[in-house]
């Protein structure tokens, strides 16, 4: 039997994939989130016709057209940080743990005083659990080997 | 490295005292430093003599001014649980409090010489620690502690008898132990003031400190080996360094130097800022609960160990300040002292005040012979455990010793090789008889006896060979360290040190800035005002505001300290564990489902793939 390639490249662990897919699901769930209220106030079919503001407050059509601005915003964000992280880059390992763990923050207060997305929950859940998996965290240079510790 | 022979040497029959002073430390104080190494006398003869009963009151057994050496040693019959101490500074009321912490201050305006702690110990630690320091501040209002006024009273006093016997004391014991010839150092403080003086731990009237040297004979001459000085909860091998560890004992004219900690008087081989770390005295159900959770954390999660409930303080050895030691205006006066000597036998009292704390920090140590429950000292009677070196020969007679090891091994070696073959014979013959019985059921006795002399004699066979294989890999490893040895090769004078004291990194200490140092101070406060103003305003949201709130906190504290990505790392993970129970509470029959699915595929893709072949 020809022996088995063995090169010292850096390779991505199972749980970089993991997390790439837990990423596009978020994703999904967010465009889902950017399109909802839009296909609610008919604004694919009408455009924009009612005013955004009375006085200093929003319309509920403005609230609604700003809440999809901002889940746009995050879903290209989340396209930004797949990018960085699929090329193994630490900042993204960063700003997808800051992000996942404010994203948890928001969750948890949802789940005590709302309505909580328990499927945005369940996947920066894995997220956080893949992000702190010791050879997840060598790959991105978060941890080093033989000291043990984090940066 | 330096050999034997560039090392000071004493004749082997030089005197004691003049054997003192001929290896005598140098200690370097740090700039600030309010006591220094005095003599007992005054200190005894300007104190009272008390005596704690087991039933709560304390009684007077010899007034101010009428205390003597001769009263410290006079036996007193006592009751089980009861405590004999020495007070230095009497109970003081709130004008005298108010006029000693006055004079305190004129004194050290009139000495001109002051602490600056730096970068405050608060900022060198999370925000976790710091809650937790909090709490461990309000547990004096519960423990019995010294207040700050008594320590600047021990300071007022110990300047006014100074100023009367300005010489610097050391109290010297020689003693010799299994072919070393050991040297102690004891130093005697008026007081210890720690906490008030320098941000520390504890304070305590009186304070005894210890420097101990090792010495070995060579040629008719005593060279010096290892050195140990006492510090905090060091212990054991971690205490000692070799004399030519050059990374740690320094070394002025052949006398070694010590650093000792601002208040603490605590010794060190190198200067510095010593992060000393204080276990909280949590109750056993809750340390139990806490050494679970560490475990999950660190083994099941792989996350580098969060110690929350250490509270660090800094023990400042800068070694700026006062230097005492031979070659120097201050110079020692050396006082021999040992076993027959009255104070250090007969008294095992406290020397300062039983301040009735119960994790005994606050209370003063007793003498050099003794703990504070009157029990024998370790590092008195066996002063070779005391530093791990009980297991360690003098140099001259490793060699010799080992080369014996060795015959001894050989010689066994031998004796095995011999003995073996004529066992393993005999178990053979026995195993042929054992053969030649079955079948025949007349001998069915003789043949149980037989199987039982068979298993025997195969255990001692068997335990003959692994001897002779275990003191084959023996012999090799002791024979390539005798050869090391025969060629004059040192080994690693730090080999033996497991935790050894590090000084913190001053060019670490750049990170922190000011920022970071005012966050530390008021960020406690700042919480509590927060947790005020929302149980106020929004009491709703307490909890959750809370959470915000200390997440918020505890991320800013990172910033500021450098430690970004640790923390938020650290933090995600909680709440993620936290998420986990709540979908685990709603879901836990889909998750169970999922989990029974998920193990059931697997099991018939693996068994299929067996009957696949």
């Amino acid at each position: 039997m020809p022996r088995r390639n063995k090169s010292n490249k850096k390779k991505r662990p199972i749980a970089v994939s993991v997390i790439a897919v837990a990423i596009v699901v978020l994703f999904l769930l967010r465009l889902y989130q950017v399109y909802e209220p839009l296909i609610r106030q008919n604004v694919f079919r009408q455009g924009v016709t009612g005013a955004l503001f009375t006085g200093w407050s929003l319309t509920a059509l403005g609230r609604d057209l700003l809440s999809s601005v901002i889940y746009l915003l995050l879903s290209l964000a989340g396209v930004f940080v797949l990018v960085g992280f699929l090329r193994l880059r630490t900042w993204s390992w960063v700003l997808l743990m800051a992000w996942t763990g404010l994203s948890l923050v928001i969750s948890l207060v949802d789940y005590f005083y709302s309505q909580p997305n328990y499927a945005v929950m369940a996947s920066n859940v894995i997220i956080a659990f893949a992000l702190n998996i010791p050879d997840v965290q060598r790959v991105f240079g978060i941890r080093r080997d033989g000291d043990g510790s984090s940066l | 490295m330096v050999p034997a022979s560039d090392r000071p040497t004493a004749p082997a029959g030089t005197p004691d005292l003049e054997l003192l002073r001929k290896f005598e430390p140098v200690v370097y104080y740090t700039k600030g430093e309010q006591v220094y190494p005095a003599a007992v006398e005054h200190y005894v003869e300007d104190s009272t003599l008390w005596k704690h009963h087991p039933d709560g009151h304390d009684e007077l057994l010899v007034k101010h001014g009428q205390m003597t050496m001769e009263k410290l040693i006079e036996p007193h019959p006592a009751a089980f649980g009861s405590v004999r101490y020495l007070r230095f500074i009497e109970a003081l009321n709130l004008t005298e409090a108010a006029r000693v912490l006055a004079d305190q201050a004129a004194l050290r305006r009139q000495i001109g010489e002051y602490f600056r702690p730096g970068i405050g110990r608060l900022a060198r630690g999370g925000f976790l620690p710091r809650l937790v320091d909090g709490l461990f501040s309000l547990s004096f209002l519960l423990r019995g502690h010294l207040p700050a006024a008594d320590m600047a009273a021990a300071e007022l006093d110990y300047n006014a008898i100074r100023e009367e016997h300005p010489e610097y004391i050391y109290y010297g014991r020689v003693t010799r132990q299994a072919g070393w010839t050991v040297l102690q150092y004891w130093f005697f403080y008026y007081s210890n003031p720690w906490r008030s003086g320098f941000h520390g731990v504890n304070d305590h009237e009186s304070d005894w400190e210890m420097v101990t040297l090792y010495l070995y004979e060579d040629a008719g001459q005593l060279v010096p080996e290892w050195a140990a000085y006492a510090s905090h909860d060091f212990k054991g091998d971690d205490l000692r360094r070799r004399w030519d560890d050059r990374s740690d004992l320094m070394i002025e004219n052949g006398h070694p130097v010590v650093h000792a900690g601002a208040g603490s008087h605590s010794s060190y081989f190198r200067r510095g800022e010593y992060q000393a770390e204080v276990n909280l005295p949590l109750p056993g159900w809750l340390a139990g609960i806490l050494q679970s959770w560490s475990k999950f954390w660190t083994e099941t999660l792989g996350q580098p160990p969060v110690q929350a409930f250490h509270v660090p303080f800094v023990d400042y050895a800068r070694g700026d300040g006062l230097r005492i030691g031979p070659d120097g205006p201050q110079a020692w006066s050396p006082v021999l002292v040992d076993e027959s000597t009255p104070w250090v036998s007969q008294f095992r009292g406290l020397w300062g005040l039983f301040a009735r704390d119960p994790i005994s920090g606050e209370n003063a140590p007793a003498g050099p012979m003794y703990n504070r429950d009157g029990s024998p000292r370790g590092s008195w009677y066996d002063p070779l455990g005391f530093a791990g070196l009980d297991k360690v020969p003098p140099p001259p007679q490793a060699l010799p010793m080992l080369e014996q090891d060795c015959r001894d091994i050989v010689r066994r070696q031998a004796e095995l090789e011999r003995l073996t073959p004529q066992k393993a014979a005999v178990l053979q013959s026995l195993g042929i008889q054992a053969k030649g019985m079955e079948g025949n059921p007349h001998l069915a006795k003789q043949h149980a006896a037989l199987e039982k002399e068979i298993g025997t004699l195969s255990n001692e066979v068997r335990g003959l060979r692994r001897e002779s294989s275990e003191n084959t890999a023996l012999l090799q490893g002791l024979t390539r360290w005798l050869e090391r040895m025969q060629a004059g090769l040192v080994d690693d004078p730090r080999a033996h040190i497991h935790n050894p004291a590090v000084p913190d990194d001053p060019t670490q200490a750049l990170r922190f800035d000011r920022a970071a140092e005012t966050w530390a101070a008021v960020s406690l406060s700042l919480l509590l005002f927060v947790v005020a103003g929302l149980i106020f305003f929004a009491p709703h949201y307490l909890w959750a505001g809370l959470a915000v709130i200390l997440t918020l906190f505890i991320t800013v504290d990172s910033i500021l300290r450098g430690a970004f990505v640790q923390t938020i790392g650290r933090l995600t993970l909680i709440l993620a564990m936290l998420a986990s129970l709540i979908l685990f509470i709603h879901f836990w029959k889909w998750i169970i489902l999922a989990a029974l699915l998920v193990m059931g595929i697997s099991l018939m893709v693996q068994r299929l793939r067996e009957l696949a072949g």
